[in-house]
């Protein structure tokens, strides 16, 4: 039986999961053009520079939207449901999809302020960032 | 733009299962072998063929080589689900440049174990949401429409009007799997896969194929009386593509209305074909497409009658949720639904005088986006 999905790390992502098991969240920011961008990608989606360079942000944002997920894709999660997966807008532009945690999930509406919290896997140097209310 | 001398005049559908071993090239060929019993058309005459598909071993070259074809043009047809609309285009282009005047456009599905048709997820749905424990489309879709039913007060008895009345029109459909009439309270009631995503929202995978002929307009006058003429199409790839805080509501869709509607207008269409992965999909489209203001797609349901027999019939066989979703033969199903409406094929369901129907294509849910491919077509029958 397969476990739970981890990331396959690769050369354009490493930084952001070495940020991750440091309990550091990163983005990729141009340094020809300073957009900031994620998903990480091997250029930049508004010039098309190579150039680009990793920088921590705050984890703050708030939530654009969720759904509770009850069959998810790898049953190997079923053990979790329902998972509040989400979309969260940071407050330096971008947005990811994560997770809200903690044990007052259910009170997450559209809009709520989070933090981002880093949950741990069965990988000990892979770290989930996810997000709790603030 | 408008298109000058592209036909389609013909089809072949296979039919549907949830449970059969049949292998996946056998779909191929029958779907192929009824869109030839149709329009007479020996395989001779087929030059041009195009697999709708996302992986291997379905390329054009490879299923030629199965299928015994000598071509003078192929298209691996890509786009996902608005793959089908998106290779007639590509057909209509090389028909149009001279390449070719015969093109089958082909799709499907099977459950055969001797073919490996896993899809590879893109890196960024791998890394960065199937490690939440997401639930697929399922989840992508639910993040979408709660956006829509917080932003504009939309509500589930709208959206699942969309399912019910899908379901109705399956009633008088041989090829759906899904025909025992449904209630907006078996809507609701249905039990939640990804909130507010429930089981009635959802396609049903199921094996089966479907064929389109594209044809010239000079072969379609000696192939067929009812030759349907492609009337003009647009797609739009990668709308918001670079936008980091997308608008999840916005589909592109919205470019490729402009485009189709600045050649007829809206209100000439007597039928529609929306690609339904979700019916928060076609009310979305529903929106973009302009026959609406945005966010009004909800009242715009609760004004309409959606059937066959309605005032604004949409997916008049059941479309996809109700038929099945045989992999991209479901962006299939809806070209081949609008030809049967107007060729006056369409039996029990068939919707008074039909003579122009819009068909769309949607696939490819992004990275916190929505759709990444959107395309359509509007069709006519010309007397």
């Amino acid at each position: 039986m397969a476990g739970k999905s981890l990331p396959a790390v690769n050369e354009i992502d490493r930084e952001f999961w070495e940020g991750a098991a440091k309990g550091e969240l990163r983005l990729q920011r141009c340094r020809a053009c300073g957009k900031m961008q994620f998903f990480p990608r091997i250029a930049c989606t508004d010039c098309l520079s190579g150039d680009l360079e990793w920088v921590p942000v705050s984890g703050k944002g708030k939530v654009h939207t969720f759904s509770l997920c009850r069959v998810p894709r790898n049953r190997a999660f079923m053990d979790e449901v329902p998972i509040y997966v989400a979309e969260v807008e940071l407050d330096e532009g971008v947005r990811m999809v994560t997770r809200i945690v903690g044990d007052d999930r259910d009170q997450v509406t559209l809009g709520a302020p989070v933090t981002v919290t880093f949950m741990e896997t069965e990988d000990p140097d892979i770290k989930l960032p996810v997000f709790e209310l603030a | 733009m408008l298109r000058k001398k592209v036909c389609l005049v013909g089809y072949g559908s296979t039919e549907y299962s949830r449970k059969s071993d049949r292998p996946l090239l056998s779909y191929y060929a029958e779907a192929m072998q009824n869109a030839m019993a149709q329009t007479g058309l020996t395989k001779k005459e087929i030059n041009g063929f195009s697999m709708v598909t996302q992986a291997s071993p379905d390329y054009s070259p490879y299923v030629a080589e199965q299928l015994g074809l000598e071509l003078d043009w192929v298209l691996n047809g890509d786009c996902g689900g608005a793959g089908a609309v998106c290779a007639i285009r590509r057909a209509a282009d090389a028909i149009e440049a001279g390449y070719l005047d015969v093109a089958f456009i082909v799709a499907g599905n099977a459950f055969d174990k001797n073919v490996s048709h896993q899809r590879v997820l893109e890196y960024q749905r791998a890394n960065y949401v199937d490690v939440y424990g997401y639930g697929g489309p399922n989840t992508l879709f639910a993040l979408v429409q709660r956006r829509h039913m917080e932003e504009y007060g939309t509500t589930l008895e709208q959206i699942g009007k969309i399912a019910v009345s899908q379901r109705f029109n399956a009633g008088p459909n041989p090829q759906a799997l899904l025909r025992t009439p449904m209630t907006i309270e078996d809507y609701l009631n249905s039990r939640l896969i990804s909130d507010p995503i429930r089981l009635f929202d959802c396609v049903m995978p199921c094996s089966g194929g479907e064929c389109v002929v594209v044809a010239s307009e000079e072969r379609a006058k000696q192939i067929t009386d009812k030759p349907i003429y492609l009337v003009t199409d647009a797609e739009k790839i990668g709308f918001q593509a670079s936008n980091m805080l997308p608008d999840k509501t916005v589909t592109g869709m919205s470019v490729v209305g402009e485009h189709l509607f600045s050649e007829m207008s809206r209100d000439n269409i007597d039928l529609l074909a929306i690609y339904d992965d979700y019916p928060i999909a076609v009310m979305m489209q529903l929106e973009d497409l302009g026959y609406c203001a945005k966010g009004q797609g909800g009242p715009f349901v609760d004004d309409h009658d959606l059937t066959f027999a309605g005032d604004f019939p949409v997916n008049t066989g059941g479309g996809e949720i109700s038929v099945g979703q045989a992999g991209l033969a479901g962006g299939m199903l809806h070209v081949v639904e609008a030809l049967r409406q107007l060729r006056g094929e369409a039996g029990e369901r068939q919707v008074n005088a039909a003579q122009t129907a819009l068909v769309t294509g949607i696939g490819w849910l992004s990275y916190a986006r929505n759709l990444n491919t959107t395309a359509a077509l509007i069709l006519e029958r010309r007397s």
